[in-house]
């Protein structure tokens, strides 16, 4: 396979492109964290009025 | 008395009572029976956590003294029975299928054991589950204390969580029914992947005073049959107000199936795409085959949406909030580390750290969804979905990893019907509905709450029509 300009250029950038990407918490306790960290920004997006309790205690 | 054959391993629990009563076989031989099938085959499925020979055999000797003189108490009177073990038995292990509780001996039954108790059934095993049940997010189904939960109708697959013990047992034949528990999925899953019959009941129905905590306001008990009506028996038996349950309803159930309206009354939401494109390929014909039955049965199924919210984050946060408390002296203790599952030992560290603000969003987006589902159930009876998309994943799978996908833009149908549904308090039933890969595959029924009546009457009419809750594995 004839190696191009480009190819080798790509090759070498790979590894760095590599670590600038954000890799996944390799403690999983942190990843878990990160992970209800997560769900609660998706839950700050949500509107609830004023008036809408907590549903506490719960009752179906 | 007659041999005990086959059949009567499988029965209903109607078919198995009037056996009784008729004294064709006693309470007695038909505990010894079960007791040895337990025995004999619990283990081939990691079905059984512990066997209560001594304890069943004296019950049964009590209640054919009651059948001699004809005392009757019931249709669940001198039937055997499995309870999932994080449900206390006095004076015997309940592990939670944790190994730090592996020693954990209460000294007062569940609610749930009294009150069978009081009816003449006969506890004969505590059975299997995941760790915790699973709370901490586990990936593998060897997260228990008695290893993976293995589905009797073939082996090499998971018989699902976190109820894997009572799912696995009534679908061998091993007891007649079993007492089961759902936080998010584990009565619903398991029932599915091993083709029996099982409700989850509405929040607040059934005590869980005595049973394991994960999150106080998600946890639900409830049975695992052969059929619709054997849930409904059981069920009458087992709900009612107990002051000891802070969620108790103080509602009870009455099994009243002559009061069923009709079924063409009945206005089901569903969406068809459920059945086609989001299930998975081999599942499709079996979906198909069970649709054209419920549309026989009368009802009008009507395209419809799921409402729409975050499910799985605001679940998340609730239970990983609950569960934070409810386990702190665990987590912090450093025992947690001798759980079985890694990532589920992560999840349990990591969910002392869920935010005051987040979990009480979480709840009053909640109140939001029982809002709307209230709506939405002033519209419809019910809401009808596959159990599971597919049949029982490989017991060694990771159940992380991603398993079907449908065609990019494939419209969501009730995607998040088990967690919505949960969070709602809402019930579902579990009806067998076919094969697929020669695993079974369900259709799930989710009603308004306390519309348990109502479902369990699909149920029986659905199942009046087909046959595939009475087929049975080969087992041994």
């Amino acid at each position: 396979m004839k190696l191009t300009r480009r190819k080798l250029a790509a090759a070498l950038l790979a590894p760095a492109a590599a670590a600038q990407t954000p890799q996944p918490a390799a403690d999983p306790v942190q990843a878990a964290r990160d992970r209800i960290k997560a769900n609660g920004d998706i839950l700050a997006k949500v509107d609830v009025p004023m008036d809408v309790e907590p549903a506490f205690q719960f009752k179906a | 008395m007659a041999a005990i054959g086959d059949d009567l391993f499988f029965a209903t629990i109607p078919e198995i009572n009037a056996r009784l009563k008729a004294k064709e076989i006693s309470a007695e031989e038909l505990t010894r029976a079960f007791l040895d099938r337990l025995q004999q085959y619990g283990p081939r499925y990691n079905a059984l956590a512990l066997l209560l020979r001594q304890e069943a055999l004296r019950k049964a000797r009590d209640v054919d003294q009651d059948l001699k003189r004809e005392r009757f108490r019931g249709a669940l009177q001198g039937i055997p029975y499995g309870a999932k073990d994080l449900i206390s038995y006095a004076g015997q292990p309940t592990t939670w299928g944790a190994k730090p509780y592996a020693a954990q001996v209460f000294d007062y039954n569940a609610t749930v054991i009294d009150k069978l108790d009081d009816v003449g059934s006969i506890i004969t095993a505590k059975l299997s589950m995941v760790e915790l049940a699973g709370g901490g997010g586990y990936t593998r189904a060897s997260a228990s204390l008695t290893g993976p939960g293995l589905n009797p109708w073939d082996r090499t697959r998971w018989s699902g969580g976190s109820s894997s013990g009572p799912a696995a047992a009534v679908a061998a034949g091993l007891v007649p029914f079993a007492i089961g528990s759902e936080t998010s999925g584990s009565i619903v899953t398991p029932a599915s992947f091993c083709g029996v019959t099982a409700l989850r009941p509405t929040y607040g129905l059934v005590s869980r005073h005595g049973a394991m905590a994960l999150s106080w306001t998600l946890d639900k008990l409830g049975p695992f049959a052969r059929s619709a009506e054997d849930c409904g028996l059981i069920l009458q038996t087992i709900a009612g107000k107990d002051s000891n349950d802070p969620g108790s309803a103080g509602k009870s159930f009455y099994y009243t199936p002559q009061y069923a309206r009709p079924m063409k009354e009945l206005k089901i939401a569903y969406a068809a795409v459920d059945f086609t494109d989001r299930a998975e390929p081999p599942a499709r014909a079996a979906f198909a085959t069970a649709l054209e039955a419920v549309k026989a049965s009368g009802v009008q199924l009507v395209e419809a949406k799921l409402p729409v919210f975050p499910y799985g984050p605001t679940l998340s946060l609730i239970l990983n909030a609950e569960m934070g408390s409810i386990f702190e002296p665990l987590i912090t203790s450093g025992r947690v580390d001798e759980l079985a599952d890694p990532p589920q030992i992560a999840g349990l560290k990591a969910s002392l750290s869920v935010p005051a603000k987040d979990y009480l969003k979480a709840m009053r987006v909640r109140r939001l969804i029982q809002r709307e589902f209230a709506r939405f159930f002033s519209e419809y009876d019910a809401i009808l979905t596959p159990g599971r998309p597919g049949p029982a994943v490989a017991a060694n799978a990771d159940l992380d990893a991603p398993g079907y996908q449908p065609p990019a833009g494939t419209a969501p149908g009730f995607q998040g019907i088990i967690q919505a549904g949960n969070l709602a308090g809402l019930p579902a039933l579990v009806l067998p509905c076919g094969f697929a890969d020669n695993l079974p595959v369900a259709l799930q029924v989710v009603g308004l709450p306390f519309s348990e009546n109502q479902l369990l009457a699909i149920g029986r009419e659905f199942q009046s029509r087909t046959d595939w809750h009475r087929r049975r594995p080969k087992v041994g």
